[in-house]
């Protein structure tokens, strides 16, 4: 903490890590308590640089709208009237209805979910863990809305993705880098990857995206735009596979040595298990993309060495997303690029560790750098899933868990749909799940059917206006944390800024406030600072970091390694010593564990499966168009919707190709209607060569916003998405078919 | 002395860091005024696209047309830097005179909704320069595409380039920045 000019002037460095993607350090003025404005990293190389979020991030502190005390439900639930309530009230009635609850139907029906939002170390889903833990268990979540396909496939096809990422300097080294589904110009992927790669494209680097969208990163990175179908990319691979069997360009040495069932693969490819050959006059039809070109790139990137295929995590969000993860990572192992530096293990652009760490350790998922906790008991006393794996911790293997993205299926279903329990009480932290999950109409009566709902939230979303007790909580500004910089090696605290604001609390204050109405006698003996000081020092000397007292004199501590990080690079240089820790050790293409769970719909080896909801759907005669819902510039998810500096920037629109548009008589910024059976969005149109004709694009994260007639007029994405995950838990936001009318 | 930007055309993402960053140091709040701002330039047809941005504001031109419109010198140029400048005290408003905005060809003037708002726009953050920093949105930009300096010496560094996509350099006004632009000979202009 530098002071300047006079005591009650500080210039506070934290780290700004808002779900966004990335992680970056913010310099925050301060003038006798208030927030004057935010600079950011000017200081050595490299710089970790904040975008407009973070720029913005006095808006969100100083919104108006911020919940500045507890609230408790007087209308009928979702009707948005509150009146205000003390923090005992709020707390005690909290308290009340979870032992209720359990009394009545046992933990398992107390159902909690805690998403990222602007959650680190300490103020986190650890805290509400620890607590629901102590007082006896709880129905947990499985599965990553964000990459559930991208973190099976790795946990099948390397047995881990610990490790896996590099680091994002390494970029430098790539000759050849395909940006697949990914635009990190706006989804960041961890501080300064998109001037790395525009480094990487100024030293020669050939770089192609295979997308849907002509992206910023796209048009600011790429030499090449191969425009993609929505939920065909695992053809477009099959078939790059093809052009490399049948050209005898792929590495056998490479496969022998580290793979395993590459032969299996190869029939498939080669039609010897279905009579169809994967050429790319077959993957044509289905991709949209011109077979020459996906013989070309197919060429590129198979004799261009080293090359890294970044497998973004939207294609993953697909029906059948895990056959998409899955080719990626044999499409590396063809070409060799696993474990060289310039590559890339491929299994998913985002939430992969690498050095040290990333933030999944910090959602109670990894192993360190989290608060302790006790054993679920509700998660103690059950099996395994019939798609679990060996790769996968025993607890996000649970039979007991119900999949984040189906939280309202099991709400209404219960028992009787096959779920473990029926769910009566549901917790939410850090989420907008409301407007964030596919089918809004079908989580509102889900919503309706709980008997209490618990919101967690620094603003009034459209979840929260749902919730029998809202608790407000503060920003990351207003309490002390821990952070990682992930692929862009930094560590370092967020730091308490100012005082919280109105009555807001952290989530440690709030669980440690319940904890003796639960009857929790030791849920924290440590300070804030106590905690974050046992969590640093766990996780310092592990990965060989400066400890929290050196860390708190330096605030943020940069990594400088001799080279960049590479992954799965032991098991690559000295593969008999460091096998992979799959069943076999070796990078299982072929997978005995998927096998032997028996359903066709997730073959053993990576398949191209038509999903439901495509252009050959017959629904497609009446919903033509494929919507998928993707990243925004001046959003996280849904978070900084609210904040007018961002909102003034981008209107929320539909991108739609002129050749839908002019059919349809829809000019650029005329509203238009949008729907399919599940709902309808009013929106203004934005008409652009950025789209491949067929496809629209609605950004996801605008809040909920129903009219009279329950037509969205926010422009939320998910009125329209559907409510379906993939066999291996895929959330499937990408995978929707609507129609567009001038309204 | 001419103090003047560099913009790196190929490197910017469209991210608008530099809107918001200038809009949080100046206290700028939401609304019209913005001193910096980015435009989107797409051409083409679909496959063939093309998009480019441009991070624009006040060029502090060498000869600035804002300077002989305004009946009441509020602005200047200041001798030492080149950087142009507002006297919010003197200026008249914009319902009563507004005739900088009409002079300037790259709208740099900015005017707040309240009636005979005073004119104002970006100042080059002569603070910072003094104390020796760059600009607020230079030093943001995750990208790297913006600098400033004086001119003679970014002409050294990065090339005399006086045009860019969605930029026309005005001889007669000789704004100050030097560009690396983004075109595409396939596409025409």
């Amino acid at each position: 903490m530098e002071r300047k000019k006079g005591s009650e002037n500080k210039i506070v460095s934290t780290i700004c890590n808002s779900h966004c993607g990335g992680a970056c350090v913010l310099k925050v003025h301060v003038k006798n308590g208030v927030i004057r404005r935010i600079e950011t990293d000017n200081n050595d190389e490299p710089q970790f640089r904040a975008c407009s979020r973070g720029r913005a991030y006095r808006q969100r502190v100083y919104a108006p709208d911020r919940l500045l005390y507890p609230l408790k439900r007087v209308g009928e639930r979702g009707s948005d009237q509150f009146e205000r309530v003390t923090w005992d009230q709020a707390l005690d009635t909290v308290a009340d209805e979870l032992k209720r609850v359990k009394e009545h139907y046992g933990p398992a029906s107390i159902l909690h979910f805690c998403s990222l939002g602007d959650g680190h170390a300490l103020h986190s889903a650890a805290a509400i863990n620890r607590l629901l833990c102590m007082f006896g268990g709880y129905t947990s979540t499985w599965g990553f809305i964000s990459y559930e396909g991208g973190a099976f496939s790795a946990a099948a096809t390397y047995g881990t993705s610990r490790g896996s990422a590099h680091t994002g300097d390494d970029f430098l080294n790539s000759r050849l880098i395909l940006m697949w589904g990914w635009d990190p110009a706006t989804t960041i992927h961890r501080c300064n990857t998109p001037w790395y790669l525009a480094q990487a494209r100024e030293s020669g680097a050939k770089i192609y995206c295979i997308d849907p969208r002509y992206t910023d990163s796209a048009a600011v990175l790429a030499h090449q735009w191969i425009p993609i179908r929505p939920g065909t990319d695992t053809a477009m691979m099959v078939a790059m596979a093809y052009v490399m069997i049948h050209e005898g360009l792929y590495d056998q040495k490479f496969l022998d040595r580290y793979t395993l069932g590459f032969d299996k693969f190869r029939k498939y490819v080669m039609g010897c298990l279905d009579g169809i050959v994967k050429t790319p006059r077959w993957a044509e039809p289905i991709t949209g993309a011109p077979a020459e070109v996906i013989y070309k790139l197919a060429k590129q990137y198979a004799t261009t060495k080293p090359a890294a295929l970044v497998a973004g995590i939207a294609p993953g969000r697909t029906a059948y997303g895990e056959q998409y993860h899955r080719a990626a990572i044999t499409l590396s192992a063809m070409t060799g690029n696993i474990g060289v530096h310039g590559g890339s293990a491929a299994d998913r652009s985002w939430g992969g560790e690498s050095w040290g760490g990333d933030l999944a350790a910090f959602m109670g998922l990894g192993t360190k750098g989290r608060l302790p906790s006790p054993k679920n008991l509700v998660w103690e006393n059950a099996g395994v899933r019939w798609n679990a794996l060996k790769g996968r911790s025993a607890n996000a293997n649970s039979a007991a868990w119900v999949n984040s993205s189906m939280l309202a299926d099991a709400i209404l279903k219960g028992k009787a749909g096959g779920y473990p329990a029926d769910y009566k009480l549901l917790w939410l932290a850090n989420t907008n799940y409301l407007n964030q999950a596919c089918q809004v109409d079908k989580t509102v009566r889900a919503f309706k059917a709980l008997e209490f709902l618990v919101v967690q939230e620094q603003f009034m979303t459209p979840t929260a206006k749902f919730a029998d007790i809202v608790l407000p909580v503060c920003t990351f500004m207003e309490r002390n944390d821990f952070s990682s910089g992930g692929t862009t090696p930094f560590f370092g605290l967020v730091k308490k800024v100012i005082e919280p604001i109105g009555e807001s609390r952290s989530h440690l204050w709030i669980c440690e406030k319940l904890a003796p109405r639960l009857g929790i006698a030791k849920y924290s003996d440590k300070t804030e600072e106590g905690w974050l000081q046992s969590i640093v020092d766990d996780f310092a000397e592990y990965f060989h970091i400066p400890n929290y007292s050196e860390l708190k004199k330096k605030g943020i501590y940069k990594v400088q390694l001799d080279e960049p990080y590479v992954g799965f690079r032991e098991q690559i240089k000295n593969p008999q010593n460091n096998p992979f820790p799959t069943p076999s050790g070796k990078i299982e293409i072929f997978s005995q564990q998927i096998s032997e769970m028996g359903n066709p719909l997730l073959p053993p080896i990576p398949q191209y499966i038509q999903t439901w909801e495509s252009v050959n759907d017959p629904l497609a005669g009446t919903y033509p168009l494929q919507l998928i819902t993707t990243h925004f510039r001046r959003r996280a998810h849904s978070q900084f919707d609210n904040l007018p500096w961002l909102r003034e920037l981008q209107p929320q629109s539909i991108s739609i190709n002129k050749l839908d548009a002019e059919p349809r008589g829809i000019g650029h910024g005329d509203v238009v209607r949008v729907f399919n059976d599940r709902g309808e969005v009013m929106i203004p149109a934005r008409v652009t060569e950025r789209i491949m004709p067929g496809v629209v694009d609605i950004p996801q994260g605008a809040w909920f916003q129903p009219n009279e007639n329950g037509a969205d007029i926010g422009g939320c994405a998910n009125v329209l998405t559907k409510n379906l995950i993939s066999p291996a838990g895929a959330f499937c936001s990408n995978t929707c078919l609507v129609q567009v009318e001038k309204a | 002395m001419q103090i003047g930007f560099y913009f790196d055309q190929t490197r910017c993402t469209g991210c608008f860091t530099c809107v918001v960053a200038c809009k949080d140091y100046h206290n700028i709040p939401a609304g019209p005024i913005s001193w910096r701002s980015v435009i989107e330039i797409e051409r083409g047809e679909f496959p063939n696209v093309f998009v480019a941005y441009l991070s624009k504001s006040c060029w502090h031109c060498a000869l600035p047309s804002c300077i002989p419109a305004c009946p009441v010198d509020a602005i200047i140029k200041r001798k030492e830097d080149g950087v142009v400048v507002v006297d919010q005290e003197s200026c008249l408003g914009k319902e009563s005179c507004g005739n900088c905005l009409k002079a300037c060809p790259y709208d740099a003037p900015q005017f707040g909704i309240e009636l005979n708002a005073k004119m104002q726009k970006c100042n080059l953050c002569i603070d910072r320069l003094a104390e020796g920093k760059k600009p607020i949105c230079v030093d943001a930009c995750p990208m790297r595409a913006l600098d400033v300096g004086p001119v003679d010496e970014l002409i050294i560094k990065y090339g005399g380039v006086i045009e860019a996509e969605g930029f026309i350099y005005s001889v007669a006004l000789a704004p100050s920045v030097v560009f690396n632009p983004k075109f595409n000979p396939q596409i025409a202009r």
